[in-house]
């Protein structure tokens, strides 16, 4: 189960790219004077392009399981500004490593390993190379200074180069929620499925020494018990009353009570101090069996003094750590004096309670599994004089005075100590005795008795084996007292713990993706039946939002395309938004206007901040002699639907004989106008059914022997369509230009026709003009002048290239017409 | 006290192309979701997916698009390719046409992305060794001729599958920091965003120390 050496060195090595490349690491480092004695940190030696960095590491396990356990504490370059020295440190097996860079200064307490000799060689080895590098060789690392995890002291090394931000426009559909709190939470909710109990010993320990220096030995207090405890708490009070103590918060009783606690420890097993926590004369300090020490994490403590000033003659320390995935919480307290200060001292263990921060999650002391809250409470018992108390005792009628008992009493009303247990107490008072002596004071004051030292426990798991106190130890006024625990702690099983983890992970980005929008669109193709010219389609596609937020949708444009969709197509709506779970019915229309084969086009509906759908749209197209040129229907003898497919792409390719000197449609529209409509007021002023429009074309377009279908009006604006839409204008777009300004004079305007235009084009011109000619002879039946047929022609005899839907009447168009209205036109037939 | 991923610095933009059925959109859905789509329908359109990775401590987000393989929609799918800082380049061991095609796919890619821009060849559905029909050994000296980083996967089983994305990730970032891929630049593919929280962080524990030199 425990990793090799070999495979942290790999999950340090995942931390950075692969061209940084980790040379060395060192396990088991400390911070010294951090605020833990944690040997948390891995020290990583670090190469990249010959310049070489030290990271020290923190890992939020005790053995890193994937480089996410890793955050970078420090960065500190090995350039000409690195040097480093080592110092003996704590035993034997200690060194302590100083690293200097300019004027920082950082000491790592490394316990020496079979790897520490191939670590300090490389390490040596880097600063060597280093003294012929540019310090501004560290670019590299700036990236680094940015996610350093800075919980130690030392200022940056390097000033932080802030690194350019580009605005995020493009994601959507982002949650603000702060993913690793969440992932926390539900790894605590998941907790069971790769833990399991464990019970392990814990001797917690409280005793007020009275300002004693610490003469005997602690073993009959500490190793009470057959078997070594896996974990101790043991809590002191008073530990130094002088002044010094109370003003300056330094004592060297610390180092002293400290070493004697050790010593007192079980024989049997190793332990390591986790933490030592102290305020003036209350002091804390958490040790754990050597084979446990390395699944030890997230140790903090914090200390807060109550009563006068809250200086710290009173208060409590605390000290909190996980133990594999079970946070324990350790509180020493000394609370007020006095019989008749019970209040002060609830108030004292609330301010305790409330105010200790260990400013990390989790922040306070209610926030843990496990709570024992040890001390010298200080509650006494109330209504009973001295010898009442000691009879009471002689009697062994601890029970009774049990009931009187301030903290009982207190807690009974729930005025403190709320929700925590204590076990029975079958020890007598631990207070207060005579120094050296198992007799209660018998001094002036002759305190009655009292349970003043106790320990209490909340949480789950917790098991109460013994509750005792140790009278053999007498040095002091007070008794040590003991208890000890067997407590359930989850153990996490690594195979099991990645799994969850990864399961969560995987959840969790899923549920990213799952607030992507989210649509479908009912099909992914459309397909127009024959498509006509003029004859508008309708398809429908269903956009339903099959997500969880509001889909925003657009049908964008493709590369190199001016619009999202080709000009046959009308999309509505082209843009909109959608509820989760509701439709939007879009619309697609298509409005053949030119001569095309097939309709194909592949529309891209785009959502805001998720998926492209690509929409293909298909149809195949109806021919017609409308929208084709001049050049190909004189070239057709029969309606354009009866050629065959060689037939009519040899027309349409302008090969083949030319039959007629004006297209056949434009020669049977005039004629049926000539015959029928000159007389028809307001000829092209009609609006005839678009039913009696499609009849007319597909009469053209197919041949019949009937008459032509529709009115004179209908065929009227028939023809002014068949004009419109010919693939070229009657006077071709380069043309015009030429025309407009030759339109004052008509002998210009003829000589253009005559040079310029082709003869299919120009024959065509001018039999329109000379049709329009015989109207206006008709002009009191039918209400024209010559002005505005020119006005009306000219627009569409020199249409724009653009189609305007509503066509501004051009003069310079409207005179060049105006000019073949008005003056006669046989000499123009033939060139000069 | 790292950032959480949602706090990524990076915004990455990745493609997938190749040709119909080469197992693109499965690649996509094994790297975000960890599963495999046994009957995957064809991708009309394109896809997007986002998983947050963490490369040299940094988060990253990458953007994935998976475009439609089919040919008739290769004019559209071009116009995917611009700010790509990632493009994952996909043929199928089995199917012979698809890895002939490959040449096409790094030309459209090379034309239409920047120079900086990361190709990764993927040889997929290497779980079907027994209809193996391009070798290993071809493919590879494919990819250096051309200087395109290579792995055989399979969006079946998940083989290599992470590593290909994340391999592209630190290419990617490895070239922001020599200094080859221009941040500023609107195509780079890659957005830089500050990390919000991480300053926060910073302040707690200065916020801290203060008060444990105090005590
Ligand atoms: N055995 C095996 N089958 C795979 C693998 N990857 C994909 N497939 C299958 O191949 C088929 C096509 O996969 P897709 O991911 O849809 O292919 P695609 O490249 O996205 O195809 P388009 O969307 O049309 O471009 C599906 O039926 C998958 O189940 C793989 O690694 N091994
Ligand atoms: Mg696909």
């Amino acid at each position: 189960m425990l990793a090799s050496h070999q495979d942290v060195f790999n999950i340090v090595q995942a931390k950075f790219l692969a061209a940084e490349v980790v040379k060395s690491i060192h396990l088991n480092v400390s911070v010294v004077d951090g605020p833990s004695i944690n040997s948390d940190r891995i020290l990583a030696l670090v190469e990249y392009n010959k310049s070489c960095a030290l990271f020290v590491l923190i890992s939020s396990r005790s053995q890193p399981i994937s480089f996410s356990d890793l955050s970078i504490e420090t960065v500190i370059p090995i350039d000409p500004n690195f040097s480093c020295e080592t110092e003996p440190g704590a035993g034997q097996h200690y060194v302590i490593l100083i690293i200097k860079y300019k004027q920082s200064r950082f000491q790592y307490n490394i316990e020496i390993g079979k790897d520490s000799c191939n670590f300090a060689a490389e390490l040596i080895k880097s600063k060597e190379g280093s003294s012929n590098t540019n310090p501004n060789n560290n670019t590299w690392l700036e990236k680094y200074f940015g996610t350093m995890n800075n919980s130690n002291r030392n200022s940056d090394p390097v000033d932080q180069g802030e690194l350019v931000v580009i605005r995020d426009g493009m994601v959507q559909g982002q949650t603000a929620i702060n993913r690793e709190s969440m992932l926390k939470y539900q790894l605590k909710l998941k907790e069971p499925e790769f833990t399991q109990k464990q019970e392990f010993s814990i001797f917690v320990g409280t005793w007020n020494v009275n300002g004693q220096p610490p003469t005997v030995s602690l073993r009959s207090w500490l190793s009470w018990d057959e078997n070594p405890p896996d974990v101790y708490a043991v809590g002191l009070q008073e530990i130094d009353l002088s002044k010094e103590a109370f003003f300056f918060n330094d004592t060297p009783r610390e180092a002293e009570w400290q070493k004697f606690v050790m010593d007192g420890l079980h024989p049997n097993a190793k332990y390591r101090l986790v933490a030592l926590a102290r305020l003036v004369g209350i002091q804390l300090a958490v040790m754990v069996n050597n084979q446990h020490y390395r699944y030890v994490k997230n140790v903090s403590f914090d200390t807060r003094g109550t009563g006068l000033l809250g200086m710290g003659n009173k208060g409590g320390v605390a000290v909190r750590l996980e133990l594999h995935n079970t946070s324990l919480c350790f509180v020493n307290c000394h609370l007020a004096a006095h019989v008749e200060e019970f209040e002060r001292r609830n108030q004292d263990y609330k301010d305790i309670d409330t105010r200790i921060n260990f400013r990390k999650s989790p922040h306070e002391i209610k926030d843990h599994d496990q709570i024992y809250w040890l001390g010298d409470l200080n509650y006494r018992i109330t209504d009973l004089n001295t010898s009442q108390v000691k009879t009471l005792l002689q009697r062994s009628e601890m029970n009774t005075l049990l009931k009187v008992d301030q903290l009982n009493q207190q807690k009974e009303r729930g005025r403190v100590l709320v929700n925590y247990i204590e076990g029975d107490i079958t020890f007598p008072p631990t207070y207060k005795f005579d120094l050296n002596s198992d007799t209660y004071d018998t001094s002036e004051k002759a305190r009655p008795p009292a349970w003043t030292d106790r320990i209490l426990w909340r949480g789950r798991g917790i098991h109460q084996v013994s509750y005792r106190s140790h009278m053999d130890i007498k040095m002091s006024d007070h008794k040590p007292v003991s208890s000890l625990f067997m407590s359930e702690i989850s153990v996490v099983d690594p195979s099991k713990y990645r799994k969850v983890h990864e399961d969560l992970l995987k959840k969790m980005d899923k549920h990213e993706n799952e607030f992507l929008p989210q649509v479908t669109v009912d099909q992914a193709e459309v397909t127009f039946e024959l498509v006509k010219f003029r004859e508008p389609q309708f398809k429908e596609i269903i956009i339903a939002n099959t997500g969880v937020v509001p889909a925003e949708f657009e049908f964008i444009k493709k590369l190199d395309e001016s619009s999202y969709c080709k000009d046959w197509l009308t999309i509505m709506p082209f843009c909109g938004s959608i509820n989760p779970g509701e439709k939007c019915d879009v619309k697609l229309e298509v409005n053949l206007e030119t001569d095309l084969e097939t309709l194909y086009d592949i529309l891209v509906l785009h959502l805001k901040g998720g998926k492209d759908m690509f929409i293909t749209v298909n149809g195949h197209c109806q021919k017609s002699c409308i929208t084709q040129t001049l050049s190909s229907l004189v070239r057709i003898q029969v309606p354009i639907m009866h050629l065959s497919k060689e037939e009519l792409a040899s027309a349409l390719n302008n090969q083949g004989p030319i039959y007629y000197s004006v297209p056949r449609e434009l020669w049977l529209l005039v004629d049926h106008l000539y015959r029928h409509g000159l007389r028809t007021r307001d000829l092209f002023e009609s609006c005839a059914l678009h039913e009696e429009l499609i009849r007319i074309r597909d009469w053209l377009d197919f041949g019949s022997k009937d008459q032509i279908p529709g009115t004179p009006q209908a065929v009227a604006e028939t023809f002014l369509l068949f004009l419109s839409y010919t693939k070229e204008p009657i006077i071709p777009f380069d043309l015009q230009d030429s025309c407009v300004a030759a339109a004052n004079n008509f002998e210009n305007c003829r000589q253009l026709i005559l040079q310029k235009l082709n003869d299919i084009h120009r024959t065509a011109f001018l039999y329109i003009c000379m049709f329009l000619q015989e109207l206006l002879k008709y002009s009191n039946d039918n209400g024209y002048d010559a002005k505005t047929v020119a006005s009306l022609f000219g627009d569409i005899l020199l249409r724009d290239p653009i189609r305007n839907s509503k066509p501004q009447a051009s003069r310079g168009k409207t005179n060049f017409v105006y000019n073949f209205l008005m003056n006669d036109l046989s000499s123009s037939l033939i060139p000069k | 006290m790292s950032a959480g991923p949602y706090n990524y610095s990076y915004i990455f933009k990745y493609i997938i192309i190749g040709d119909m059925g080469v197992g693109k959109s499965c690649l996509l859905h094994q790297f975000t979701e960890k599963k495999f789509m046994a009957d995957c329908p064809h991708t009309i359109g394109v896809e997007f997916g986002t998983r947050i990775i963490e490369v040299s401590g940094q988060k990253i987000k990458l953007q994935i698009w998976d475009t439609a393989g089919q040919e008739r929609f290769r004019a559209v799918t071009r116009s995917y390719y611009r700010g790509a800082a990632g493009a994952l380049m996909v043929y199928d061991i089995t199917r012979r046409s698809t890895y002939n095609h490959l040449s096409s796919w790094l030309t459209d890619t090379r034309n239409l992305t920047n120079p900086s821009t990361v190709i990764f060849l993927i040889g997929n559905k290497c779980d079907l060794e027994a209809q193996r029909d391009v070798t290993y050994e071809e493919a590879s000296k494919f990819a250096e001729e051309n200087g395109l980083l290579f792995v055989e996967a399979s969006a079946k089983t998940g083989d290599n599958v992470e590593e290909a994305f994340l391999e592209t990730a630190k290419k990617i970032y490895q070239s922001i920091q020599d200094g080859r891929l221009d941040l500023n630049a609107a195509e780079s593919g890659v957005q830089h965003k500050p990390s919000q929280p991480g300053r926060n962080n910073l302040s707690n524990d200065q916020q801290a120390n203060k008060d444990n030199c105090a005590c």
